[in-house]
């Protein structure tokens, strides 16, 4: 394993920008997002989540990618791409969980384009939480806040210096082209940071625990919760707003649109929400879930029910987002805990 | 405040056992010591659940808006409301969103919520269980004991300039009245005003490049209260959905223009925003325009008051065209 001592860090930023477009977590007023940096930018690496996952990062919430344009009664169509390789600097492992979801989603055959190639550009470097805050539950999920499997490179933050772990090919790569910014890690940091990592999930899991967020059970409960009762005590107070899909690690939601203006325009992707009144509108004008009822229903059970019969997995990491920014508190957590109390069949 | 929560327990049981309101909106705690969120309790008797309402220093989301749901389907509902929500609550009346014989309202004097962030920020976040009020003070209960502050330094922005903390319409009351002790509430509006159009310009464009387009800010404001919101028009779509600035800055001059002068300064919008978007800002300074150009004018304190904006007269201050 290898250190960087966090003076160096601003050195590292130049060097891994001048090769790739870098994404850091970038504090704006008050606000930590993923954002390409830029000289003068200043970095966050404390702060725990974003407010944005870096989802916005492989699967960016517009992407352009068909322009066209009539010319002398002819229309030219051509595919657009603006991509290019890139970092991604300090995604939580939760984060990493999130992209490994998408990945089910977006690679499976047929593979989705855009995705791929965003996927195949870019190295991910997951920073290890030290601390998680009382809205995390990701050993919920068999997660560890310490370690990010999925990860081209790990780092854990000792202090004085980062300890850093290539996992991947791509991370090997990288981990050679800023080699002179590296040191060797000695015997005992490894071992330090590999305890703190133990210590930190043996802490986040009791809180977990204490807290009664177990989902283990929640995906057969829920497979007869369809016409339960229990979706009325969630809906009402849901204000139909797309925070919680939005800032959502796995939600991957989509639509397609156009713009265009006098003679050209383009075609991009972006996101959707289950919790918008003209999500699954058809063209006829009947909508199979026209209430907030049904898209709170939808949401809960795309994550928990739906999802792992499809892929053996929750499409929730326990990153906390919705539990921190639902302005109504109807988050995930409540959900499972709520839904864990009702046994199987029961209305 | 615990007294308080007993009273509203009791209230509702016997508004919903009598039959006299077939749903009582209150908020409920949840397992975090932030969370208060609404709650909607029906059926005679509540099902047991009124005994579940709380009043605490987090009960902070407006209640009034949810009428435009669920007053349709019901005969009639009891709902409490703080200062803020009885603003909310006028407007939504005066937008004729509401009937007012269909509505109980239970009206609490508030003394301040408490801004989550801001005890995050202070360090006071981490193993905290349980924040009490306790007059002018909090308490801040942790696992290895207890630590006091001043409430002042944790309330929200909004509480601190809130100038009607006492409900300005109730059936009845439920307490003392709060001490009314309004910080200026145009002192951004001055710093924004102080700038030049190209300043202003880039101050608001970056705010907005932040945006992540959720609605939040409209789904929370009881001034937003169309039966269909033109952003939400799928044929012809009038905002695309591509999250551009220019889009963005559409969508957020056409919200802010058509809450003019029925923004009952509540701050709701910003509260919910994700991405701490100043909004309040925004529509302060068109509360302040319209106090200067049409005389002081509070939306929501009369709903029988004669709206400024869209109110005819033949010695309008303001000129029909630019001269
Ligand atoms: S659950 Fe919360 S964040 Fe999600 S749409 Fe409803 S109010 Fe918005
Ligand atoms: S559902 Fe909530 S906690 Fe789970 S991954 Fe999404 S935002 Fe995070
Ligand atoms: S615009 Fe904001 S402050 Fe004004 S009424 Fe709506 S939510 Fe409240
Ligand atoms: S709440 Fe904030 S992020 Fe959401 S649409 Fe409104 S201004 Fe944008």
């Amino acid at each position: 394993m290898k250190k960087i001592v966090k003076d160096k860090l601003p050195s590292l930023w130049e060097q891994l920008s001048s090769q790739a477009t870098l994404f850091l977590p970038v504090e704006q007023d008050g606000v930590v997002n993923f954002a390409p940096w830029e000289e003068g930018d200043s970095v966050n690496l404390e702060a725990l989540n974003t407010v944005v996952p870096p989802k916005n990062v492989v699967f960016p919430q517009t992407e352009t990618y068909m322009r066209f344009k009539v010319e002398n009664d002819k229309l030219h169509i051509e595919p657009f791409e603006q991509n290019g390789p890139y970092v991604l600097f300090g995604a939580r492992p939760c984060d990493v969980a999130g992209i490994t979801l998408l990945d089910k989603v977006f690679l499976q055959e047929p593979e989705d384009g855009l995705y791929s190639r965003r996927r195949r550009e870019g190295t991910v470097i997951s920073v290890a939480c030290n601390e998680p805050d009382a809205a995390c539950f990701c050993t919920s999920f068999e997660l560890e806040p310490g370690m990010a499997p999925g990860a081209d490179i790990m780092v854990w933050d000792m202090g004085d210096y980062l300890l850093w772990k290539a996992q991947s090919e791509k991370g090997e790569k990288l981990t050679g082209s800023v080699e002179n910014l590296l040191q060797e890690a000695a015997e005992e940091e490894q071992k330090a940071a590999m305890e703190l990592k133990e210590r930190v999930t043996a802490k986040e899991a009791a809180a977990a625990q204490e807290m009664g967020w177990d989902p283990s059970g929640v995906k057969e409960t829920l497979k007869d919760m369809f016409d339960s009762d229990i979706w009325e005590q969630f809906f009402r107070r849901c204000l139909g707003c797309g925070i919680c899909t939005y800032i959502c690690p796995t939600c991957h939601c989509f639509d397609i649109q156009d713009y265009s203006k006098d003679q050209e325009g383009g075609r991009f992707r972006c996101w959707d929400s289950c919790m918008f009144a003209d999500f699954t509108l058809m063209g006829s004008g009947e909508n199979p879930r026209p209430t907030r009822k049904e898209r709170v229903r939808q949401r809960f059970m795309h994550k928990l029910c739906y999802y792992p019969s499809n892929f053996g997995l929750y499409a929730c990491v326990g990153c906390g987002r919705c539990v921190r920014k639902c302005p109504v508190n109807l988050d995930i957590a409540q959900v499972i805990k709520e839904v864990g109390g009702v046994k199987s069949g029961s209305e | 405040m615990k007294q308080l929560a007993e009273i509203m327990k009791d209230i509702a049981a016997q508004s919903l056992s009598r039959g006299e309101v077939d749903l009582v909106i209150g908020w409920q705690k949840g397992p975090l010591w932030w969370q208060s969120y609404p709650a909607f309790i029906e059926g005679n008797e509540g099902n047991g659940e009124t005994g579940s309402l709380t009043w605490d220093s987090f009960c902070v989301p407006n209640l009034s808006r949810y009428l435009l749901e669920e007053l349709p389907e019901r005969k009639k509902v009891a709902l409490f409301v703080k200062g803020c929500d009885a603003l909310g609550f006028n407007q939504i009346l005066q937008d004729k969103r509401a009937e007012r014989e269909k509505v109980v309202l239970y009206g609490i004097p508030c003394t301040g919520l408490v801004d989550p962030d801001k005890v995050e920020s202070a360090g006071l976040g981490r193993g905290l269980l349980e924040v009490k009020r306790d007059g002018d003070e909090l308490v801040f209960v942790y696992d290895s004991g207890e630590q006091k502050a001043q409430a002042r330094d944790f309330l929200y922005d909004k509480c601190l300039t809130c100038r009607y903390p006492n409900p300005v319409v109730y059936d009845q009351m439920l307490g003392e009245a709060a001490p009314v002790q309004p910080e200026e509430r145009f002192e951004s509006v001055q710093e924004l005003e102080k700038m030049d159009a190209d300043e202003r310009f880039a101050y608001w464009a970056r705010q907005f490049s932040r945006c992540i387009r959720c609605f939040a800010c409209r789904n929370a404001c009881p001034a937003c209260s169309c039966r269909e919101c033109i952003f939400d028009i799928p044929e012809p779509r009038w905002l695309g959905k591509a999250n551009e600035l220019s889009e963005t800055q559409f969508y957020q001059i056409i919200r802010a223009y058509h809450v003019a002068g029925r923004c009952v300064d509540c701050g709701e919008c910003t509260r919910v925003c994700p991405v701490n978007i100043p909004l309040q800002e925004l529509n302060r300074k068109f509360i302040k325009d319209i106090n200067e150009l049409y005389g002081e004018y509070d939306a929501g304190v009369d709903p029988e008051q004669e709206a400024p904006l869209v109110t005819y007269k033949t010695d309008d201050p303001a000129a029909f065209t630019e001269s």
